[in-house]
């Protein structure tokens, strides 16, 4: 039983492109640290439905409350305000540039003369990557030379300054190997025990039985399952997107 | 090689040449290392530097202004024109710098808004520049015996340090403050280098490289202004030369100190190497020719060391 409105509250979205209804009245509510896993297959919607979440995308049709309260999404900027930070597959990082320049991005800190204040951002952006547990001596290095962890945990940074209280994440694993994989989880449960609600897009099944305490499942724009993850497996949930058949209950 | 060897030689590589190309002029060229002369060669470069860097302000959002030389040229001949009708020198300042300006925002408007590539949108606007500069003058030049005070704004000098170099420092400095002081700077740079992270990240894309390119005018304007007081003249296509030589310093710029990166400093240098070329090469009595084969090479050669971001600006690649 849910004890407050939850952080996020999706209800009855619908999304069309034209003829194509992408969306056909998605209801998602997310809990403050839960870390809820969406997945399906190519074209069950899961991206749009983030998209719609994060203001990147109008819905056609339904509403979005957020921790109680309705809310209009008209940009990225509007959810990154409201405390919604999205970090997409491509993380959506300038390489070139240092760490502590990609935390601050949009939301730069200032002195009091208006101007950039490079030393605190320098030492808060350390202080979010402590919490983060990622060790990285030198937040001047350019996000180029760090690694697929690494580089996530940047992006994770940027939402921590955000102070977003709730993270979605496209596809945190997709490009990276098993040792970084397992850090990335790492930060997903340490946001999770912070009290930040993720919702997790992953095609990558042992990850999301891995990390989420909750899994909603889309097949071809519906919502067929949405349920703690209790003692689903991998297995389960791989059988559930291919067939659109919710697992037998477990004697 | 050892790494810090490779660093060095990236970091610093066209720095060491152009010491090296100092001391050969020193050694072969008679004159050339007079104090007389080598501030003639910082005053000649002085509005290359100014222009490339206005020109590096559109560059480091990613996008081309290959008009400021046409849109000096117009305020030039703007500022020259109401001079010459003997209205007051200071409003014919302030409307040099708005032609600039103008000529800057229209860039912006036709690449933020209309969506039409920088490349091609500012060679349009080159094309309009330049034929309003020949409409303002009937295609000759203004001259006449202009107000010293406005002349002396390109021509005076303080405690023998010429005014045209201390406007360099001044432009210098305000770019640098600008690039590294600045939310505004750190935005354009941002976008520059991942122009859909920064949107997702909330920074106003379209404004970043509007005000880029209206910079860049606003810039030229300002040589403009240099320009006519300099040469107390203004002619339809004075600043025309300045095109290649001033993105060829931003480039060279480029292949030092931040390879790969638009930085002030290398800027300078770059156009204190292009001014000492030409100034080593006519004391060594070349031909005139050679300083433009030569700014050739080294336009091709620092294109290629820097060719990611020139390929991003110019193309979207």
């Amino acid at each position: 039983m849910r004890a407050a409105a939850p952080i996020l509250r999706l209800a009855g979205i619908r999304k069309s492109y034209g003829a194509v209804e992408a969306l056909k009245g998605i209801d998602l509510a997310v809990d403050a640290g839960e870390v809820v896993a969406v997945c399906g297959d190519n074209g069950a919607g899961k991206s749009t439905l983030i998209r719609v979440a994060a203001g990147a995308l109008e819905p056609s049709a339904g509403a979005v409350e957020f921790e109680g309260e309705p809310i209009a999404l008209g940009s990225p900027l509007d959810a990154l305000r409201a405390g919604i930070a999205t970090i997409y597959q491509d993380l959506a990082l300038a390489p070139r540039l240092t760490i502590w320049q990609n935390v601050f991005i949009g939301a730069e800190l200032k002195n009091r003369l208006g101007l950039l204040d490079k030393r605190r951002m320098r030492v808060n952006a350390a202080r979010y990557l402590a919490r983060l547990r990622i060790e990285l001596s030198d937040v001047n290095r350019a996000v180029e030379r760090l690694s697929g962890g690494q580089r996530q945990a940047v992006a994770i940074a940027r939402a921590l300054h955000w102070e977003a209280r709730l993270v979605i994440m496209d596809e945190p694993t997709a490009a990276l190997g098993v040792t970084e994989s397992a850090r990335v989880l790492d930060l997903i449960r340490s946001l999770r025990d912070g009290g930040t609600a993720v919702v997790l897009i992953s095609h990558n099944m042992a990850d999301i039985v891995a990390v989420a305490t909750r899994v909603a499942v889309l097949k071809t724009g519906v919502k067929i399952y949405d349920a703690p993850l209790g003692d689903l497996t991998a297995d389960d949930l791989a059988h559930m997107i291919m067939t659109g058949t919710p697992p037998a209950p477990r004697a | 090689m050892s790494q810090r060897v490779e660093h060095t030689l990236a970091c610093y590589g066209t720095a060491i040449a152009a010491a090296a190309i100092f001391v050969l002029f020193a050694v072969a060229a008679p004159n050339f290392i007079h104090i007389s002369n080598l501030l003639e060669i910082l005053k000649d470069s002085s509005f290359l530097a100014i222009l490339g860097l206005g020109f590096s302000l559109s560059f480091v959002t990613a996008e081309l202004d290959l008009s400021f030389a046409n849109i000096c040229s117009l305020a030039a001949v703007v500022t020259g024109g109401l001079i010459h009708e003997e209205v007051s020198p200071w409003l014919a300042v302030l409307a040099g710098l708005v032609t600039g300006i103008a000529g800057g925002a229209l860039n912006g408007f036709l690449v933020t808004r209309l969506k039409i590539p920088s490349l091609i949108a500012t060679l349009g606007t080159a094309s309009a520049a330049n034929g309003l500069a020949f409409a303002e003058t009937g295609g000759v030049a203004f001259v006449g015996r202009w107000d010293p005070t406005f002349l002396g704004v390109a021509r005076g000098s303080v405690l023998g340090i010429p005014n045209l170099v201390l406007w360099t420092a001044v432009a210098a400095a305000l770019v640098q403050f600008l690039l590294t002081a600045t939310r505004l700077g750190m935005r354009m740079i941002f976008v520059g280098e991942a122009d859909e992270a920064a949107r997702l990240a909330g920074v106003k894309v379209r404004w970043m490289k509007f005000m880029g390119l209206s910079l860049s005018g606003l810039t030229a304007g300002f040589v403009a202004v240099l320009l006519t007081a300099h040469l107390n003249s203004a002619a339809p296509n004075m600043a025309g030369d300045f095109l290649l030589t001033s993105i060829a310093a931003v480039l060279v710029g480029m292949t030092m100190f931040q390879p790969g990166r638009v930085n002030v400093p290398g800027t300078l240098l770059g156009a204190f190497m292009i001014g000492m070329l030409g100034n080593g090469l006519v004391l060594l009595g070349a031909p005139y020719y050679v300083q433009d084969i030569l700014i050739g090479v080294i336009l091709v050669a620092s294109v290629g060391l820097s060719a990611a971001t020139l390929k991003k600006a110019a193309f979207g690649l």
